[in-house]
């Protein structure tokens, strides 16, 4: 309980610290009066059309992320599995460098094509790793998430230099990923088609416990396995592609946060999941603020920001965690 | 005849183990001597830039090789192409059997200029991101293809047609307008005050709105563009006739230009790099910057 409200209270203040920092300073006063809508001018355009829009999307996709990214450890039982491990990222590489390669180039063509990349990967992993029976290999699975990645990243660099240099050099900055790149429109596609597949997840938390005690373990204990690892495999999988297309590729998120969790919550993924959204969408908004202003008016890729800043909390994470055990 | 005997006495020169100094050598842009038995007269041209500059300096018909970016002047278009200016094809190069390189100084380009000097072509290998490095390269490359009196008129006219540019559209009477150059929509990237477009901007009369960041280019932030409130938006199109839509960009609309419908589209193929056109540039902006403020 005392977790779960500290949690809250660490993401509306995560919230307030993204609506009130930016590249260009607004005197508290002035963003409260553009926050009730009554300043109006530049202060309410950056808080309404610029603010606002991050942040919200910043939490939605870090706790998409770290949702996905718990689940595919869970499945895979492999502790380094990303949410970007089983080829969705070079899928979605590829749609947009196709995109782009075709002469395609609006806010909207980008996120629809690096979607349908990153689904159609999705698809061939998917269709790779179902062996004898309908089930899913998780050994299977990785090797064909990361040949279909690499797969994909081969044509993504031969396109890369066959073709216009500026033009497709674009794409790969595009995939580093950023929050600037879709407004309310695509934060509301994003959580339409990302509440339904999280609640997915949700629905298989009690399964994925079992999984956790090994295959056999877990049919005895009368958990279809098979059903499970498919569900969870396709509705990780879509809730990546999702915030590929909104935000790019941001690495260190979907890796590192559920393990964060497990570290001081332990292993029970009914309170996994939904504590690793909270806090990988509030540390998502923290590190947006952090690239917004370190350099403004320059902006930092926020994937960097994730990194910079994990690694090191993590590390001590890690060291208090040994420590614990091996006393 | 003449010609033969030097070659031949550099192939002397160069088999002995004390190379003789010649008079023909110069330093490039990396620092690395060039050196050259005569002036050069199959040239790859390996960077728009430097095409134009060769063409601009009356040598066209000396280029043997070019990028498959070298799209000015329209005659460049003939000249065989050997591929991408940067990490380019040493092979392809070679083939074309040339005796000089111009080679873009980007580190991308070391290991491309080992390999051409290890072959024994005479590479230099020129910088070119603001005026003064057309000018520096116009000079360099008279000397190494033996026309320096062709060089220096084309400096000459270069920075008269510049400062010519610049006196009339320092005549029209208000405030210098503030341009934000959109190179790349998400996320923002613009020029610093390092780009020649900086300096083609303020011939035109205008300002760069980031000009207080020193690199060539930058990532910012779309608030910064917000807050700074540009005059207008400068977009830089290789197709100019179906205008980009920079309202449609999810919160652009915040940016008054934008908002207001003041978005300049100009021609990539003469904006996008620095050469003996940048006037011409710069009087295009002008005459835009003239008919916006004039409709306001």
């Amino acid at each position: 309980m005392v977790f779960a409200t500290g949690l809250g209270a660490a993401a509306l203040l995560a919230a307030l610290v993204g609506v009130a920092v930016g590249a260009s300073p607004i005197a508290p006063a002035d963003l409260i009066a553009a926050l009730l809508h009554r300043g109006g001018g530049t202060a309410q355009e950056i808080v309404w059309s610029l603010r606002l829009p991050r942040v919200v999307l910043g939490f939605v996709v870090g706790g998409v992320l770290a949702a996905a990214g718990a689940a595919l450890q869970a499945l895979v039982r492999n502790p380094l599995a990303d949410p970007y491990l089983l080829g969705i990222s070079g899928g979605a590489g590829l749609g947009a460098v196709l995109a782009l390669t075709a002469g395609l180039v609006s806010a909207w063509v980008l996120p629809a094509a690096a979607f349908a990349g990153a689904l159609a990967a999705t698809l061939v992993v998917y269709r790779l790793a179902l062996v004898a029976g309908g089930a899913l290999d998780s050994r299977v699975l990785l090797l064909a998430g990361v040949v279909v990645g690499a797969f994909a990243g081969a044509i993504v660099l031969g396109l890369l230099s066959v073709s216009e240099a500026t033009r497709l050099k674009t794409a790969t900055l595009w995939l580093m990923g950023g929050l600037g790149g879709v407004g309310w429109p695509g934060i509301l596609a994003l959580a339409v088609y990302s509440a339904p597949a999280l609640a997915m997840l949700m629905a298989e938390a009690r399964a994925l416990n079992l999984l956790a005690l090994g295959e056999e373990a877990a049919l005895h204990l009368g958990a279809d396995v098979a059903r499970t690892k498919r569900r969870v495999y396709l509705a990780a999988s879509l809730l990546t592609a999702a915030s590929v297309a909104a935000a790019g590729i941001i690495g260190f998120v979907g890796l590192v946060i559920p393990h964060a969790i497990r570290l001081v919550r332990g292993h029970d993924h009914r309170a996994l999941l939904p504590a690793a959204f909270v806090l990988g969408g509030t540390y998502l908004v923290v590190a947006d603020a952090l690239a917004r202003t370190t350099f403004a008016p320059l902006e930092l890729p926020v994937g960097v920001v994730t990194a910079v800043v994990g690694v090191p909390i993590f590390a001590v994470l890690l060291r208090r965690w040994t420590g614990r055990s091996s006393s | 005849m003449a010609r033969a005997y030097l070659v031949l006495l550099a192939l002397v020169a160069a088999c002995s183990s004390r190379p003789a100094p010649h008079a023909n050598t110069i330093s490039d842009d990396w620092g690395r001597p060039v050196a050259l038995a005569a002036p050069a007269t199959r040239i790859v041209s390996l960077s728009p830039a430097t095409t134009e500059i060769l063409f601009a300096l009356g040598l066209g018909r000396r280029v043997v090789g070019r990028t498959r970016f070298c799209d000015w002047p329209p005659a460049a278009r003939t000249v065989p192409d050997v591929g991408n200016g940067i990490e380019p094809n040493v092979e392809a190069v070679a083939a074309r059997r040339p005796d000089l390189v111009l080679l873009y100084a980007s580190a991308a380009n070391r290991a491309a200029a080992d390999r051409l000097a290890a072959l024994g072509v005479a590479t230099a290998v020129l910088k070119l991101d603001l005026a003064s490095d057309v000018r520096r390269a116009a000079r360099t490359i008279g000397q190494l293809a033996g026309v320096p009196a062709a060089a220096e008129s084309l400096v000459a006219a270069f920075d008269s047609s510049l400062r010519a540019v610049a006196a009339r559209a320092a005549s029209v009477p208000g405030r210098r307008p503030r341009l934000y150059v959109d190179a790349w929509a998400s996320p923002p990237m613009t020029v610093g005050r390092g780009s020649y477009l900086s300096e083609v901007i303020r011939a035109a009369g205008a300002e760069n709105l980031f000009d207080d960041v020193g690199a060539s280019s930058a990532t910012v932030s779309l608030e910064a563009i917000v807050a700074r409130d540009p005059d207008a938006v400068l977009v830089l199109a290789l197709d100019t006739l179906h205008e980009p839509s920079l309202a449609g960009r999810p919160g652009w609309s915040a940016v008054r230009a934008v908002r207001e419908g003041r978005v300049l589209v100009v021609d990539a193929n003469l904006y996008d790099r620095p050469s003996p056109r940048m006037s011409v540039a710069a009087a295009d902006l002008a005459a835009r910057l003239f008919r916006m403020e004039r409709k306001r």
